[in-house]
């Protein structure tokens, strides 16, 4: 299936400075920096074994696979693990009718030191149409395949400058008599930063540059970097046939910019839809500066670099700040060193597909020499996360589809055995509770999460009350085949407008296949049967075999997730640290 | 007392991957949200710049009677053949109402939009907050507790007898089996 036509308005898209819906967290490959992760390894004295780099790419000679126009070039970037399988971690935005694109959106990846991490770049020409479509829920299927390349992390980090040019193969390696072009990947480390600015551009008297009609204009704005060169780092969207045009603010991080007197190179160019667009006039301010252009209500004069090296012609052209606003971003640490408070609960797999406790193979089988099972080592490592970021460090623990007592299947009971009281003490508590819990429950079944996420949600709901300084998180250990999958949809989508995050640790060999429908990475809400769809994405999954094999700490595994959650549910309620008060507010308006 | 409505704040959000005849729309897309009895509703502006992705950040504000079940969103777009409907979603009470939340909360919902065949046509994005009325209220924040109340607060009343507070006759159903 020949792609045709490119998607134009897809191509006049703003990339890089736009503000997200007040409920999606920062999208997982913007550069976040993890801090959570950095904060547990610091307490504990050790400092992290990695480091965050922010990936940035550009092509030349790719491919050109569509019929009357140019490709429209995507990047995929996957890791591969060392079962073969392919994780990915990020795509770039798609970029309209260009085979020598340079894109902008950066994909965010954890150098890990000690580990041999093995990246996959896959291109693509996007033949779908992808204006204001969230990039990552395109189908890749959809999409024709333009190259690949491959490269271990640590060779474009130990280059001099950073960056790495790979030749594109075809899949499986093979290149054959095709040319496919050329990949650059360039790496940078992401700097932790809560600064953002708000900026409103406009400029005045631009040339015209089309024949029939006027200008289309766009901004981009790139960085300078240490290494030489320039990374761009948004663009805004096109206005159509005007020479005065004013565009939507730009919402731009510190990451982005480095820092307010980092000279920054902004281009205005004349958008035409067979990607050759046309450069009106570019010039060179520092965020600093923008903010003195703001104040004094001035505008500065663009320039042509001309052909003669020493001249630069001036231009009538001029570029205005209509806006300028600094707004501060909390990080998830700045919340908990604040005050505000994890509250942690345990929900245990009680069902039959587990095994028989008494036989050797069983997930719950209580080893009489004291080797940890599966269940128990799960509860162990993930407990020395929940103990340090849960102040009290009482837990309600619940488990779920065993046959109690009384004879009846329950899927919310109290893992302690205690008929109105749900929590325990610390770690010790937890694993006291779960080999009690062996002894007096039966394993039974279907394997259900809806109720234990129906009480988790209870409690999150019922603390609002009271304050709102509390965040909860359900830890759900699992062997992972769900009986009624829509039935816990629905508790998930319930839950998902409330302070709560689920993770899920899945134990065993079990194809998880479900839970990452769950953790909804690939972009889908989870949708309920009464047609409500989830407000956030509150589940996160962990197999603890990636653990096991040293792929991810336990650490890095149960937070990766849970700072956006956390941070989305914070920002989208307006919510600030409660060390912040009014008088901090006035000082940075 | 009792209240015969409650003041319902609805900010209209966003919407996605609207489509009218399978293709995605360009413009003018606006919302009307109305309650379920048909008494009040009010319609957004027309958004012109987000295509089948517009977003509105638009607050309406409507009047609820007590013993409505729901509201309804739907969302239309003007065309050269004039206003046609794209899809409606149906949002219980018990959505915004109830439950274990104190009222006052802020909730952010999320719905499937269907059109008149019944077929899905995007998702529609809205918060919505349920205001407390003036005599009871404690003050405008969004994060202060909403218990001091002359009498039982939503959460542990479930006899509904003499007390309207604008909720639901259906709510203590809706509190055992959820």
């Amino acid at each position: 299936m020949g792609g045709c036509f490119s998607d134009v308005r897809g191509g006049k898209d703003a990339v890089g400075g736009a503000l997200p819906r007040p409920t999606e967290p920062n999208a997982k490959n913007d550069g976040a920096h993890n801090d959570a992760i950095e904060f547990f390894y610091r307490e504990h004295g050790a400092y992290p074994l990695f480091t965050q780099l922010e990936l940035s790419f550009s092509a030349s000679k790719l491919l050109d696979l569509d019929v009357t126009s140019k490709s429209d070039p995507m990047v995929v970037v996957y890791l591969k693990k060392n079962d073969g399988k392919l994780e990915e971690l990020g795509r770039t935005e798609v970029i309209l009718n260009n085979l020598n694109p340079v894109w902008i959106q950066k994909v965010s990846v954890a150098y890990q030191f000690e580990m041999v991490q093995n990246l996959i770049f896959r291109v693509y020409d996007v033949d779908t149409q992808y204006h204001n479509v969230p990039v990552k829920t395109l189908n890749l299927r959809d999409q024709e395949f333009l190259g690949e390349g491959s490269c271990v992390l640590s060779e474009i980090v130990t280059k001099q400058n950073r960056s790495l040019t790979l030749t594109l193969k075809g899949k499986n390696g093979h290149g054959g008599l095709r040319n496919f072009g050329t990949l650059t990947v360039h790496a940078e480390e992401t700097i932790a930063s809560r600064s953002a600015v708000e900026i409103k551009f406009r400029c005045a008297h631009l040339d015209n540059k089309d024949l029939f009609s006027k200008s289309d204009p766009f901004l981009r704005i790139s960085r300078t970097v240490e290494t030489g060169g320039s990374i761009p780092i948004c663009k805004t969207e096109v206005v159509d046939n005007n020479l005065n045009p004013t565009w939507k603010p730009l919402c731009l991080s510190m990451q982005q910019f480095g820092s307010k007197d980092t000279p920054l190179v902004i281009e205005c160019f004349d958008f035409n839809s067979d990607g050759n667009h046309v450069l009106i006039g570019k010039l060179q301010k520092s965020v600093a500066d923008l903010e003195k252009l703001f104040k004094e209500k001035s505008g500065v004069n663009f320039f042509i670099p001309s052909s003669r090296a020493d001249h630069e012609k001036v231009l009538k052209g001029q570029l205005f700040v209509d806006q300028f606003c600094e707004k501060e971003q909390f990080s998830f640490v700045d919340y908990i060193s604040s005050g505000f408070e994890l509250n942690f609960m345990v929900a245990v797999d009680f069902t039959g597909s587990n095994g028989d406790p008494r036989k050797p193979e069983s997930l719950h089988h209580i080893d009489p020499y004291g080797r940890l099972n599966s269940y128990q080592q799960a509860i162990t490592e993930v407990g020395q996360v929940i103990q340090f970021y849960d102040a009290d460090k009482s837990f309600p623990a619940w488990g779920f589809g065993g046959r109690t007592a009384n004879g009846t299947v329950s899927h919310c009971f109290n893992l302690n055995g205690n008929a109105s009281e749900s929590e325990v003490v610390g770690v010790e508590g937890i694993m006291a509770a779960y080999a009690n819990a062996l002894r007096n429950v039966a394993l039974s079944g279907p394997t259900l999460f809806g109720q234990v996420v129906n009480r988790a949600a209870e409690i999150a709901a019922s603390s609002l009350s009271s304050n709102n300084n509390k965040y909860y998180v359900l830890l759900i250990i699992t062997d992972g085949i769900l009986t009624d999958l829509q039935e816990t949809k629905d508790a998930l989508v319930r839950a998902s407008n409330l302070p709560l995050s689920i993770l899920i640790v899945g134990v065993g060999n079990a194809d998880f296949k479900q839970m990452e429908i769950l953790d909804a990475d690939n972009g889908q809400r989870l949708e309920s049967s009464t047609g409500r769809i989830a407000t956030r994405d509150i589940v996160q999954f962990v197999p603890m075999r990636d653990v096991q094999s040293g792929q991810i700490s336990v650490v890095q595994g149960l937070l990766e997730e849970l700072p956006g959650q956390f941070l989305s549910y914070m920002r989208s309620m307006d919510i600030k640290p409660l060390t912040f008060n009014a008088a901090a507010q006035a000082s940075t308006a | 007392m009792a209240a015969s409505s409650r003041t319902l704040e609805i900010t209209v959000i966003s919407a996605e991957n609207l489509k009218l005849d399978r293709k995605p729309i360009k413009k003018n897309a606006s919302v009307t949200v109305r309650t379920d009895t048909n008494s009040q509703f009010r319609t957004t502006e027309m958004e012109t710049e987000g295509g089948s992705y517009p977003r509105w950040n638009e607050k309406l504000v409507l009047d609820m009677p007590t013993h409505s079940r729901s509201i309804t969103v739907e969302v239309q777009c003007k065309t050269s053949y004039g206003v046609r409907t794209i899809g409606t979603a149906s949002i219980p009470a018990s959505d915004f109402v109830g439950g274990y939340v104190p009222e006052g909360y802020l909730h952010f919902l999320s719905y499937r939009l269907r059109d008149h065949m019944g077929e899905r046509n995007g998702i529609i994005n809205i918060s919505v907050r349920m205001k407390v009325p003036e005599m009871y209220a404690c003050s405008s924040s969004t994060t202060s507790s909403h218990s001091k109340m002359g009498f039982p607060a939503a959460g542990n009343n479930n006899s509904g007898g003499g007390v309207a507070i604008g909720v639901p006759v259906w709510y203590g159903a809706y509190q055992k089996n959820y």
